[in-house]
């Protein structure tokens, strides 16, 4: 199998200048003033690809993927290392870059062909289907600058996907025009791989990253962390961020407690309930789900504290992401001063869209006991975690049997469902299928 | 080298697009559309033509014409200079998303300069029939001198070009520099009015000025140019070009980075 794209030992650093001298007239006057820190945006990067694969890089903002891209569409040159690069190559980087607004449609596509590398019978032989693919038979003939964005997009990706390169490499272009342009982006793509050609997708829509590829890789801080199988890849990626955004819940709650621990003389005083809004913190912009209203919080009088919430698999050990049906169990570990006979342990499900999932408490499963520990854990065990592929929140909670919150923690976990199946809704009811004559 | 010509031969597509487009965008949406062209040589002739002729009294046989012969040339030479030394910094959103040999914008704004010299030579022709000018055959070594000025103007355009990447206000000195420039080349003066104990430096140290030269001989005087002196210009512009191509190259590798 010959390789498309073979990367050996690449590192790029960029230079972040903190004051930079831009004319001659600078650097003649403060030739000593240039200061400047590296970034090292990758590091000895190692890649085989062979021809004909769609290979998926994934990886949170700043690991470097838009980078590798950059340098094996020749834009930027790698500071150490080789890049070999066998056939034509296209790069949808930017649409419609190198548009001129005062040409018509039609000019344009020549332009942004020629630069793309076609010569003019080559786009001649294509301009129908560019058009066509464009949906723009009835603009073509106005200057571009009348055009709107989507139109705009849609013409620039026309000229790019029909460019017919041996490797197409894709920056988180898809997203382009309504549903209906973007199934047909899709066809585009999945005709390119039947031909054979060869595709390199940035993305950030892991199921993306699942459905399309064949290869995934995962860059992190400009190392490739992973590679391989997508299923195994974006498993393991997923679990590396639920794994982070449930260790910011964590720093989140710490803050928390450093607040409470401050006030612990004003606790006394205010019996009724308090609230305190937990400052939101690092949540990574993968989530861009994740909307203000789903900050975290605390309230409660504080007799109840609860210290933390673990998620566990059946065999015990620590998970950020399930299975869809796998056994999940929650651990809340909590304390309090006195003993308090009238207390409910509860927990909630949450969807990252704020849709709650499932919630009970100790009381309404009727769960009694005689008496707390001081200190303990409250055991969860969900045999079947039956929630659909996607993102979800913990809220757990300490209360009295009429509500009054004792702790009471939003936000407080987070983790992940993945399933194969797409089916719709909300949770998997357990079913079977028979079809038979009668 | 050569492996770099043949790329860029691959994109002439682009090449010839980019011209033009740098033709019709120039001109599109002015009312006088393409007059413009012309426009600006013809008002740079009468100011000269008035402040030489007229104020300064230069005794020539229709000066104008003399002026004229060196203007158009000059404004190839000027106008290319001063539109490469910004063309990779205004097309910062293609050199940063696309790519493509980067030779490719100074040369179209060379090229496009060229077409315009040549657009603006009718008007000059057009003038040497109505002063009833002995046009000669000598207008047969005009492409000669044109080749060799096409090879120098793009040679000193892609280092300009490339430089001012780093250093943004070399479009501004350049300006100032390209003003000195004009009065050191024999364009609004006869080279004769130059004191012969230094004519010898002032025709090797100014490129412009034998190809200056060479000009108002294929057209003022009706003569063929001194051949040697072509020669020695064609080897100097030839060196300027390859330098223009290996400056270029040495520093195009981070234009991405730092446009």
């Amino acid at each position: 199998m010959n390789m498309a794209i073979q990367v050996q030992g690449v590192s790029k650093k960029y230079r972040l200048y903190i004051d930079r001298a831009r004319t001659l007239k600078e650097t003649m006057l403060f030739w000593h003033r240039c200061k400047y820190h590296e970034l090292q945006v990758l590091k000895d990067i190692n890649i085989s690809i062979k021809a004909g694969s769609t290979v998926g890089l994934i990886g949170r903002n700043g690991s470097g993927k838009s980078t590798l891209l950059k340098l094996l569409s020749k834009i930027i040159y790698p500071d150490l290392g080789t890049i070999m690069i066998s056939g034509k190559v296209s790069t949808l980087l930017e649409l419609g870059a190198g548009f001129h607004p005062d040409f018509t449609g039609r000019e344009n596509i020549y332009l942004n062909a020629s630069i793309l590398g076609l010569s003019r019978s080559e786009v001649d032989e294509r301009i129908g289907d560019v058009i066509a693919f464009a949906e723009l038979e009835d603009f073509i003939d106005n200057p571009v600058r009348n055009y709107s964005t989507g139109m705009y997009m849609r013409l620039g990706f026309a000229v790019a996907i029909n460019v017919d390169p041996d490797i197409l490499l894709i920056d988180e272009v898809l997203a382009v025009g309504d549903a209906a342009f973007q199934s047909k982006c899709q066809e585009k793509i999945d005709s390119f791989r039947t031909r054979g050609k060869t595709i390199v997708l940035v993305t950030h829509d892991t199921s993306q990253a699942e459905s399309l590829c064949d290869y995934t890789i995962w860059l992190d801080n400009g190392e490739i962390k992973a590679e391989g199988a997508p299923h195994d890849v974006v498993g393991a990626y997923l679990d590396h961020l639920s794994k982070l955004e449930a260790n910011a819940a964590i720093i989140a709650r710490e803050k928390y407690v450093d607040i409470s621990e401050q006030s612990e003389d004003e606790k006394c005083n205010i019996q009724d309930v308090k609230r305190i809004s937990v400052q939101e913190e690092t949540f990574n912009n993968d989530f861009n789900n994740y909307q203000n209203k789903m900050k975290p919080e605390r309230w409660g009088n504080g007799n109840v504290h609860i210290n933390t919430t673990r998620m566990f698999d059946d065999t015990g050990n620590e998970r950020y992401v399930f299975q869809c049906g796998e056994t999940a169990k929650v651990f809340i570990y909590y304390e309090m001063k006195q003993e308090i006979k009238d207390l409910v342990f509860g927990i909630g499900i949450f969807r990252s869209d704020g849709l709650q999932c499932y919630g009970t408490n100790t009381y309404l499963d009727k769960y009694n006991q005689e008496s707390y520990p001081l200190k303990g854990v409250v055991k969860i065990t969900i045999d079947k975690l039956n929630l659909l592929h996607g993102k979800y929140f913990l809220d757990v909670a300490a209360h009295s049997k009429t509500g009054l919150p004792y702790d009471y923690l939003t936000r407080h976990w987070s983790f992940t469902v993945r399933s194969r199946i797409k089916d719709a809704g909300v949770t998997r009811l357990d079913h079977q299928w028979e079809i038979r004559g009668n | 080298m050569w492996q770099r010509i043949q790329e860029i031969m691959a994109y002439r597509e682009m090449l010839r697009n980019l011209v033009h487009k740098e033709l019709r965008a120039r001109y599109k949406g002015s009312a006088l559309g393409f007059l413009w062209t012309f426009f600006h040589p013809l008002l740079l002739l009468v100011v000269y033509s008035f402040v030489f002729s007229f104020v300064m009294r230069v005794e020539m046989e229709n000066y104008s014409l003399y002026l004229f012969t060196g203007l158009l040339p000059w404004t190839f030479h000027a106008t290319s200079l001063t539109v490469g030394t910004n063309i990779i910094v205004s097309n910062s959103n293609l050199i940063t998303k696309i790519y493509f040999p980067r030779e490719v914008l100074p040369l179209s704004v060379v090229l496009a300069n060229s077409i315009n010299y040549l657009l603006a030579l009718p008007i000059l022709l057009g003038a040497l029939v109505y002063l009833k000018w002995d046009i000669g055959i000598s207008l047969l070594a005009f492409p000669i001198v044109l080749v060799i000025q096409l090879l120098m103007v793009i040679g000193l355009t892609l280092i300009v070009s490339g430089i001012n990447v780093y250093f943004r206000d070399l479009e501004h000195l350049l300006n100032v520099f390209l003003t000195g420039w004009f009065f050191l080349c024999p364009i609004v003066y006869p080279i004769t009015l130059i004191p012969k104990e230094y004519s010898g430096i002032y025709y090797t140290l100014n490129p412009v000025t034998p190809l200056i030269v060479a000009y108002t001989d294929i057209f003022y005087y009706s003569k063929f140019p001194d051949w040697n002196s072509l020669f020695y210009m064609f080897v100097l512009s030839l060196i300027i070009f390859f330098t223009g191509f290996y400056v270029f190259n040495s520093l195009q590798k981070s234009f991405a980075e730092e446009v």
